[in-house]
């Protein structure tokens, strides 16, 4: 039988119940989100089923208004239904998946599965969001029906972001049905899974928390600040910017405390348990209500001045006084900003030989050591760790490819001479010769597995194409420093930008050119994508903007308009060529990398949390590189012939606005309703997965027997639209909603793609636009209040209001 | 000259755009229903003795196009040899059309003529459906096109018209208008039928229809508090917001006008002469300073001061502009007799109706008073004044 959640229903509509739901609906799953009837609801509303769901109507409201968003788009909310744990158990029977995500408490969670045992549907799945009860427990006594179909499935908050999903298997849990719920939470959740065994805060939770309860115990042992740790534990070392204490603000002291409280409780054999004893001063601040970000202030709190100026204060630990503070100065810290590459930086901080240096390697060793004696224990393997730190935590590297950056063996030693006890496993490794965790051999990824003492190819499933490894394998057919061609089989090609943050550049713009004609001549069909990391990460996040601001800067205005018209022509030819072509953004696809989506592709094939905009404006410029043109064919282009004496006004304004606003999605979802993907495009929930389901959308349309669309005159809205939105700006101007500088930028975008001094509805050659395009785009560099914008973006990375 | 009488002055109820009792009705069901009403309610008078309707309307295009003055008269079931048009000076349109009936009797072509206005701001949205500014005019005169809001903002900016002011003012037209209808003062409002379309038990949409008696944008639990907590809508810190500003509205009125001989022949007392109107350009950018020229135009022409005024009404469109209209023209100490029953802050302004249904109004209230002399003023999109002056039938 071929399984299939049509029905979910979610338990619990706090933060993680509500973000369950939300990401549920957003995935197009129909989802009932239930809650208790509140316990002190007045005589008259006990029968009133407004009062009766206040509580899950409050998480669902929190839903609606979560920022960052948890919905892909509002109207999602639509597939979540609302009800209470007394009224309406019984529709439970018609979910496919029930996931419980009530309050962590050992009773509460065994009488509502007790509950749910009579009620739920022979093939309903039930699974539980703990994050630190057994499985074992809280199923004990129920039937074998029951237990078969019962899992942990732990995500992580933020639930839409964060790409972590533990799947715990329960002692008896059927096979088949974990595959399925793993298969099912990694294609239509698009979570990353990490297997975890039923122990104490399974994966992440016990690595992580370890972490940072033996970081704030190392912090007072070696007399640093909470200042310096979080300097230290960012970026630096591969670490999220809110490091060790602003992402404890952002989780809450209580939930943080509570978690190593858990841990501490149920591993009483564990040789590092002393490590989740937090210190008196952290129990102090929770008995304060100094939780953190829910609480207003933990320890980090935000002060604004009169002057609306925000001032950042931390924590003294001893005085639990809050005061400003100063950037940290280490001088590892110093050393590692010179690094080029993660592994540097982390040498530089973790060999260095200041204070700084010194807790940090401490820091990093206890917590490499307690991974590595988890093997076994917690996962089966590293893998699972070191995914489960990445995924949950925003590591850039797990643990043992933390040790892989800093040397194996240069760890071990220093381990051993500071008296710490290198695991025997790792020893082992060592002995045997085998001197890294991770290896890549022909393309392929392997780990070192300790239970068979050798290395292993780590599993992903078949629908993940990974880049490095194709390179790894030699499958690049063209390369420059900023793009490369890659070979992904069946005579597809990868497009692959990576320069910084992939912003495209000359050189992008001359091997476009040359790989289309690689690809014309050798290929099927092409992909645009790259997997650059990050999260959000950039697909591309725009033009390269200091090249052409040193040209403006020579007055060399002659190369700029040439450089735009390669990438126009170049832009057009792939368009119109015999090949077809998909292009796979995520993440940051702003300027000319949403420009490059929407000029060459006759498919997108997007990732969920896409970000995509043409923001030029915001540097005083406009779409030079076609998007003027594409935005507007994209969004006028499914207008069927037969609809015509159309008032093309009204498709003009939401393509204006876009532009003349920087309108930027906040979801592929969005993109969508904002006109910037079609019908014919596609979104995928998993990021992984997205070279692989563009190249399946090639080989689609060169099954259908691929042909390259017309290049056929566009029609364009003409003077008319140039009047209204003249008439409009006046407006927006005297509201002091814009800036003279805006309106006159506004007024030329606005020129540009109703087509010029044409009449309305007139059909033009789209060359017109381009070249529309690129007399603005030259007219604005030459203005100083464009070149005020762009010097400021470049120093800042802020839009300068000019 | 002749004189020119009004017999009948009545209107249909305001209701909120999309929102209110109206928004399934269309405007010229509205406008027919008040045609027919004004003749039945006009004793002796028979349809086919009126000659011409002149209906305002400020935006006669789609549902108010082709000629809703013609087609109105048609569905109201007037015989064919009734004639209609369609007049637009914007918010004065319904005034301008009961002006221009009443010179038609005046000049002695016509003894019985209606005018009257109309506009359904759900079906025909504020600017039309299809504004199309010009495009070379606009480049350099943006102004001539400038939107109600911002011309309200320069209003409160350039003559000091403070937010507590418009609210207090937009407060004091509401209390006004609930107390009004709680008095039962709208005398000149018919009841009119209204449609709506309702989900039925067989899962399809049927049409209903309903009588609307009252105003349905007043809101009589408005507090100043509330007032003052509204965020302005149409400038990055401004002053106007959508409670000091005049509610889009739905509805229609007409006005029956007849000559001295046919007064006579229909054996009626009518209600009041039409004297004066007249009309005045101002800056288009601060139109709605309109009322601030038009009224001492109006007076001039007809030898009066405002002492001799016994009721005004001065059209809301903006509390800024009409309070600024009301304080530069020394109306202030006699604030008891503007807008008695409140303005179109809590009634609604249907533009191109607006100055036949004040007309409705004042009439009511000059009758109700035994007021001798009334005037009713507005400002125009566009940067215009008018004003009209009427004398009660003792």
């Amino acid at each position: 039988m071929i399984k299939k959640i049509s029905q979910a229903a979610v338990i619990g509509s706090g933060v993680m119940g509500g973000g369950i739901a939300a990401l549920l609906a957003s995935a197009g799953i129909q989802t009932l989100l239930l809650d208790i009837v509140p316990f002190d609801l007045k005589a008259e509303e006990k029968l009133d089923p407004k009062a009766r769901n206040r509580i899950v109507k409050a998480g669902l409201d929190a839903v609606l208004g979560a920022n960052p968003a948890l919905l892909m788009q509002k109207r999602d909310a639509e597939r979540i239904t609302i009800g209470n744990l007394e009224d309406d158990f019984e529709q439970l029977a018609g979910c496919d998946w029930i996931v419980e995500v009530v309050v962590e408490n050992l009773k509460i969670k065994q009488d509502l599965l007790k509950r749910i045992e009579p009620v739920r549907k022979a093939t309903g799945i039930v699974s539980t969001n703990t994050s630190g009860i057994p499985l074992k427990a809280m199923s004990e006594g129920l039937s074998d029906g029951f237990q078969k179909h019962f899992l942990g499935t732990h995500f992580f908050n933020p639930v839409r972001y964060m790409k972590l999903l533990e799947i715990i298997p329960g002692e008896r849990t059927l096979p088949e049905l974990l595959t399925f719920m793993a298969d099912f939470g990694e294609r239509r959740l698009g979570k990353g899974i990490v297997w975890a065994k039923d122990t104490p805060n399974f994966v992440g939770n016990r690595i992580g928390v370890h972490g940072m309860v033996k970081a704030i115990q190392l912090m007072q042992q070696e007399g640093l600040t909470i200042a310096e740790v979080d300097a230290l534990f960012g970026p630096a070392m591969g670490r999220p910017k809110t490091a060790m204490f602003k992402t404890a603000d952002l989780v809450g002291l209580d939930v943080l405390g509570h978690v190593a409280q858990n841990t501490y409780d149920l591993v009483p054999d564990d040789e590092a348990r002393q490590d989740f004893v937090m210190p008196d001063f952290f129990r102090r601040m929770v008995g304060k209500k100094l939780l953190g970000k829910k609480s207003g202030s933990g320890f980090y709190k935000t002060e604004l001045t009169p002057e609306w100026k925000k001032i950042r204060k931390v924590i003294d630990p001893e005085t639990l006084e809050y005061a400003e503070y100063e950037p940290p100065q280490l001088p590892c810290l110093a050393a590692a900003r010179g690094a080029k590459s993660l592994p540097e930086k982390m040498q530089a901080i973790v060999y260095g030989d200041d204070k700084g240096a010194r807790y940090a390697w401490l820091a990093v060793a206890h917590n490499l050591i307690y991974a590595a004696n988890r093997i076994g224990e917690i996962a089966d393997t590293i893998v699972e760790i070191d995914n489960a730190m990445k995924w949950g935590f925003n590591f850039e590297m797990g643990p043992f490819e933390t040790w892989d950056a800093l040397g194996v063996e240069r760890v071990a030693q220093k381990m051993a001479a500071d008296g710490l006890a290198v695991p025997q496993k790792v020893q082992n490794m060592l002995a045997a010769g085998n001197g890294t965790f991770y290896k890549m051999e022909e393309g392929r990824r392997f780990y070192y597995d300790f239970t068979r003492q050798g290395y292993q190819p780590v599993q992903v499933s078949d629908a993940i194409t990974s880049l490095p490894a194709l390179k790894a394998a030699d499958k690049t057919v063209k390369h420059c420093p900023s793009a490369s061609l890659i070979d992904l089989g069946d005579d597809v090609f990868c497009l692959e930008f990576h320069t910084k943050m992939n912003a495209i550049n000359g050189e992008i713009v001359d091997f476009m050119g040359e790989g289309i004609d690689f690809v014309h001549a050798n290929g099927a069909g092409l992909v645009i994508g790259n997997q650059a990391g990050g999260m959000p990460g950039a697909f591309s996040a725009g033009g390269d903007l200091a090249f052409m601001a040193s040209l403006a800067k020579a007055g060399k205005y002659a190369e700029i308009d040439a450089f735009l018209k390669r990438g126009q022509d170049g832009m057009q030819k792939t368009r119109y060529a015999n090949i077809p072509v998909v292009a796979a953004p995520y993440g940051l696809t702003l300027g000319g990398g949403c420009e490059v989506c929407l000029g060459v592709a006759d498919k997108i094939v997007a990732h969920a949390e896409l970000y995509m905009g043409l923001v030029e404006i915001g540097v005083g410029l406009l779409p030079g590189g076609g998007g003027c043109l594409n935005l507007w064919k994209k969004m006028t282009r499914m207008i069927p012939e037969a609809v015509s004496e159309l008032d093309l006004c009204k498709f003009f304004v939401p393509t204006f606005m876009a532009i003349a606003m920087a309108k930027v999605s906040m979801s592929a979802a969005e993109a969508r309703a904002n006109g910037f993907l079609g019908p014919e495009d596609r979104i995928v929930f998993n990021r992984d997965y997205l070279i692989g389901e563009a190249k399946k959308e090639v080989l689609r349309m060169v099954d259908a027997g691929y042909a390259p669309p017309l290049k056929r005159p566009i029609r364009v809205a003409g003077i008319a639209a140039q009047g209204m939105i003249d008439a409009e700006l006046f407006n927006m101007r005297a509201a002091k909603f814009v800036s003279s500088y805006d309106a006159y930028l506004a007024r030329r975008i606005a020129f540009v793609i109703s087509g010029g001094d044409v009449r309305a509805n007139s059909e033009i050659d789209e060359q017109v636009i381009l070249n529309l395009e690129r007399e603005a785009f030259v007219e604005f560099w030459k203005q100083d209040k464009t070149i005020a914008r762009v010097q400021h973006m470049l120093e800042t990375g802020k839009p300068l209001r000019n | 000259m002749r004189d020119a009488y009004i017999v009948t002055s009545i209107r249909t109820p305001g209701c909120r755009r999309t929102k209110g009792a109206f928004k399934d009705t269309r405007p010229e069901d509205l406008l027919a229903f008040i045609l027919k009403a004004a003749v039945e309610r006009t004793p002796g008078l028979s349809a086919e003795q009126v000659e011409d309707v002149m209906v305002g309307c400020a935006f006669p295009e789609a549902e108010q196009g082709l000629n809703i003055g013609r087609l109105a008269t048609q569905i109201a079931g007037f015989p064919i040899s009734v004639t209609g048009a369609t007049v637009n000076r914007f918010c004065s349109s319904g005034l301008e059309a009961i002006a221009l009936s009443a010179l038609r009797i005046m000049a002695g072509w016509s003894e019985v003529a209606i005018g009257g206005g109309v506009e359904s701001m759900t079906y025909v949205p504020m600017g039309g459906n299809l504004p199309r500014p010009h495009p070379e005019w606009s480049r350099a005169h943006a102004d001539l096109y400038a939107s109600m809001g911002i011309t309200a903002e320069n209003v409160a900016n350039r003559y000091k018209v403070s937010r507590e002011d418009q609210d207090e003012f937009a407060y004091n037209s509401q209390m006004k208008a609930a107390k009004a209808q709680q008095e039962g003062l709208f005398s000149e409002i018919v009841p009119t039928p209204a449609a709506k379309y309702v989900l039925g038990e067989d899962g399809t949409y049927h049409k209903e229809t309903f009588i609307q008696s009252l105003d349905d944008g007043v809101r009589p639990t408005t507090t100043r508090e509330g007032l003052a907590g509204l965020r302005p809508v149409f400038a990055a810190n401004g002053t106007v917001t959508a409670g000091n500003a005049s509610q889009t509205t739905d509805g229609a009125a007409a006005s029956v006008i007849v000559s001295e001989a046919m007064v006579q022949r229909l054996g009626i007392k009518p209600i009041a002469k039409i004297k004066y109107y007249t009309t005045i350009g101002c800056a288009p950018d601060e139109m709605g300073v309109g009322p601030r020229y038009a009224i001492p135009k109006l007076l001039k022409m007809a030898g009066l001061t405002i002492a001799d005024i016994g009721v005004w009404e001065i059209n809301e469109a903006f509390a800024s502009q009409a309070l600024y209209s009301i304080r530069e023209l020394g109306l202030m100490p006699h604030m008891d007799r503007i807008n008695l029953n409140g303005g179109a802050i809590a009634l609604g302004h249907p533009l191109g109706c607006t100055g036949a249904k004040l007309c409705a109004t004042l009439l009511a209230n000059m009758q109700r008073l035994g007021a001798k002399y009334g005037v009713e003023s507005m400002c125009i999109g566009g940067g215009m004044g008018a004003a009209a002056l009427f004398e009660l039938c003792a």
